[in-house]
């Protein structure tokens, strides 16, 4: 078992350090972030200056290991776009991918399952016919499409919506919250709806194929037998059954949703973090893109590393196979 | 207090009049990097702060400089300098009076080796403070432009800079005055988050009248242009700029906004390597520069057909452009307002003289996102050259890149915007068409190292001369050069495109910059 776990982790790290290296030697490619920090009336000898400065004279593989010893220490490096510490401008701007990807989970989570139930229930209706089609709309559209769709729906055309931003914000501790302003929760609705929206038909449709698979199953037919209540054999008994594979997709898509909030944030003007790493891209911000390309890769190792050892601890075949190689 | 509470009463009470006290959001593309007037030289940062901050003299609705810090100017001597008569009785947002010592400061400040806006004060020897209220600035050669050249520079409290530390700004770790600002202009800075919002609200004892009717502005960056529309059509904000020209159209079809286009003070042009041996990106011609014949570029010159650029994509809202600066700009010559015709068959026999009748390819760099619809434009440039039998393999590319590109040499042909940031025509002068010469700061951004003796010549003469007509008879005289020798192609200039709610009433100006005070909302 430890053997196991540490195993992991060392995997975890290893994968860790190579993707800090891949992106260190992909800067050069995104270009040179003098010119954006230097005015016009610029000459070459500062340009020289700034590039020794910021270290950038260096190859890449000296800038990546100066970043490593610095953030072990806990130090991000300082934005050469807002002249500030990154950390502090993460911190900043984390609540607001947080709120929008933990709302969009929700949505897509609760409405998921609940039409997943329904178009599975009644799966021959007119109803859950239509639910299956518009779905793939949600699907097959990309995310920018439907975020412009709606904002020219709701904002534009009907006027009931926002059509950017996170409007009034309230601070509660170092987190500023959207939660606890009318206007926050009005600008939470088309984002959130965006961003949730693939995750939720991909939930729904996971739910509505297992869920017809569980209730072929005998057990389903001898609880009919048994002369339960349709309601108690399709919630109590088939729903249950069905939840333990959508839980790991789910966990899973919770990752995805943080880090492809990237391009909801650009369409809604959402000030979060995807947004600040697209501005960070635009500027060659490089202690910004390092740090958020460092911080997704640790959520996402960290995800699989819990994934992992969930597995280990739920299926019985691993460890046989462990202790069967002694 | 009491008195300064009745006044904003009648204050509020003498708005209500022209309409209610009004709040007004805005959106561009581009936050202010910083809120120090003197850390960066760039357009989104000193037009946003000539809303909080104010120089010696400011620019006008026309451009033309008029009095604000300093209430008058005049040359001493024989051009040793110039001395400013400052405003008294001007406050700073913090409550601190305004004198002498802060333009020391200011200037002590702003030509610091840590400031981007050094190079401003490149012609001035010293600065003298005469008494509370007058202050010399002395240059080492005589300089008719000076005080058009500063307009943008900004006076910050000496007090309030001392005791927050920020002395001298710090561009890459940032200090106090990155995000806080205490200066004398018709808005304060009430809040400030980078990157998301900056809120403004008037200051209530500033020295001049205010035109506006504004309680409190919103500045917002957004960066997607559909966001921006959006935004703008459901009334989130009052203003966008700029407005995608492709959408300018349809917004102007809607009752409920208004578009504003006028034209900017860049003009955009095409460059070409002038000391190169041989062109780079060439499948047949390794080992010659066709680029270096003027008859060469003069051809190129008659065979892009501008109105139908102008025409088609900038959907006629450019002007052509003749020379490397816009009519707009102090000392254009209007006599060489005609730019070369549209004439394919005089490009064919331009090229059959200069031994190049059978055509030749070469490589054109351009950028994709730093000019309006630039990489289109670059695309028709190709599709015309063609048509006279000179092929041009197009590599359009993001200006992070584009610079660093440019810098290396990698390129036959280039595009290039030009915005002189002294509204004078002696600007592009000294950056595009001046030999190139790192100690003297000359020809800093003309890649292709264009190189005339008498250009080299009038440049200098130019700087010094306080006649204006002998000066204008010079800058014709340097026009007629660039023109003759086709060191760059200009084609036109680029049009502003701003977008706002029909109940907005504003002033475009030439530079882009947004002038809050000018802002009614009815």
């Amino acid at each position: 078992m430890l053997a196991y776990i540490i195993q992991r982790v060392v995997q975890s790290a290893l994968v860790l350090l190579v993707v800090g290296l891949v992106a260190f030697s992909m800067f050069r490619f995104v270009g040179d972030p003098v010119d954006n920090m230097l005015g016009q009336e610029r000459t070459q000898a500062d340009i020289e200056r700034l590039r020794e400065v910021l270290g950038l004279d260096q190859p890449f593989v000296v800038q990546y290991y100066k970043f490593l010893s610095n953030a072990a220490q806990g130090n991000f490096g300082v934005s050469y776009r807002q002249g500030r510490p990154v950390a502090e401008i993460l911190m900043e701007r984390a609540p607001a991918t947080l709120e929008l990807a933990a709302v969009s989970g929700f949505l897509a989570i609760s409405i998921g399952i609940a039409l997943g139930v329904f178009t599975a229930i009644r799966r021959n209706g007119v109803g859950a016919n239509l639910i299956m089609s518009v779905s793939l709309i949600g699907v097959s559209l990309p995310t920018f499409l439907i975020g412009i769709l709606l904002i020219y729906l709701f904002s534009v055309e009907l006027g009931w919506l926002p059509s950017f931003g996170r409007g009034d914000t309230v601070m509660i501790g170092g987190w500023s919250t959207g939660f606890l302003t009318s206007s926050g929760l009005q600008a939470l609705i088309l984002p959130s709806i965006t961003l949730g929206l693939y995750q939720m038909t991909l939930i729904m449709r996971l739910v509505r194929s297992e869920m017809l698979e569980v209730l072929r199953q005998d057990y389903i037919r001898f609880a009919r037998a048994r002369g339960l209540r349709e309601r108690a054999v399709n919630f109590r008994h088939a729903l249950k059954n069905t939840l333990v594979p959508v839980i790991t997709v789910t966990g899973l898509q919770l990752g995805s949703i943080i880090a492809f909030a990237i391009i909801t944030e650009t369409v809604f003007q959402w000030p979060g973090v995807g947004l600040l790493f697209i501005n960070a891209i635009q500027f060659v911000d490089i202690p910004v893109m390092a740090a958020y390309l460092m911080l997704i890769s640790v959520m996402f190792v960290g995800i699989n590393l819990i994934v992992d050892l969930l597995y280990f601890a739920i299926d019985p075949r691993l460890r046989v196979d462990r202790t069967g190689a002694h | 207090m009491m008195r300064k509470l009745t006044g904003t009463a009648l204050a509020a009470m003498l708005i209500g009049n022209v309409g209610l006290a009004e709040e007004f959001k805005w959106a561009e593309t581009t936050d202010p990097q910083t809120m120090d007037p003197h850390a960066v030289n760039s357009a989104p940062v000193l037009g946003f702060l000539n809303n909080v901050y104010e120089g010696l003299v400011r620019r006008g609705k026309d451009m033309a400089i008029e009095p604000a810090l300093a209430t008058a100017w005049e040359p001493i001597g024989e051009g040793e300098g110039w001395r400013f008569m400052l405003r008294e009785g001007v406050t700073f947002h913090g409550g601190e009076a305004f004198d002498a010592d802060d333009v020391i400061f200011s200037y002590q400040r702003a030509s610091n080796e840590a400031s981007d806006t050094r190079s401003w004060f490149a012609p001035v020897s010293d600065v003298i403070k005469v008494d509370d209220y007058t202050v010399d600035i002395m240059t080492t050669a005589p300089n008719p432009i000076f005080p058009d050249s500063i307009a943008n520079w900004m006076i910050m409290d000496s007090g309030w800079a001392e005791a927050n530390g920020t002395s001298l700004p710090d561009k890459e770790n940032g200090n106090y005055a990155t995000l806080n600002t205490n200066g004398t202009g018709a808005f304060m800075v009430t809040a400030r988050e980078p990157g998301l919002r900056t809120v403004l609200e008037p200051h209530a004892s500033w020295w001049d009248e205010a035109e506006h009717n504004i309680t409190r502005a919103e500045l917002t960056p957004i960066q997607n242009p559909a966001t921006a529309v959006a935004a703008l059509l459901s009334g989130d904000v009052d203003l966008i700029n700029p407005v995608p020209i492709q959408d300018a159209a349809r917004l102007s079809a809607d009752s409920s906004v208004q578009v504003i286009q006028g034209i900017e003070a860049r003009v955009i042009m095409l460059g070409f390597p002038h000391e190169a041996d041989a062109l780079k990106y060439s499948a047949e011609t390794t080992d010659a520069n066709p680029f270096a014949d003027a008859r060469v570029r003069r051809a190129v010159a008659h065979a892009v057909n501008v109105p139908a650029i102008l025409q088609t994509i900038m959907r006629g809202s450019a002007e052509p452009a003749s020379q490397l600066v816009s009519p707009a700009m102090r000392g254009y010559s209007a006599a060489l307002a005609e730019r070369p015709a549209f004439d394919p068959d005089m490009a064919r026999a331009l090229l059959e003289e200069a031994g190049y009748g059978d055509g030749f390819s070469f490589g054109l760099k351009c950028p994709n996102d730093r000019y309006l619809n630039d990489e289109a434009v670059c695309q028709a440039v190709t599709g015309m050259l063609a048509q006279v039998g000179i092929t041009a393999v197009l590599d359009a590319m993001p200006v992070q890149n584009y610079w660093p590109e440019l810098r290396a040499d990698n390129y036959d042909m280039y595009l290039l915007g030009w915005s002189p940031g002294t509204f004078d025509a002696e600007h592009p002068v000294r950056f595009l068409a001046s030999t190139p010469n790192e100690e003297k700061k000359l020809g800093s951004w003309n890649f292709g190292g264009f190189s005339n003796a008498r250009v080299d010549e009038l440049l200098p003469m130019i700087q010094s001369e306080i006649d204006d007509t002998k000066r204008q008879a010079m800058l014709d005289e340097t026009a007629k050069i660039l023109q003759d020798e086709v060191a760059y192609v200009p084609m036109y200039v680029q049009p502003l495109v701003w977008g706002a709610g029909a109940n907005v009433a504003l002033t475009q100006r030439p530079d882009n910059f947004f002038i809050l005070r000018w802002v009614t909302v009815n």
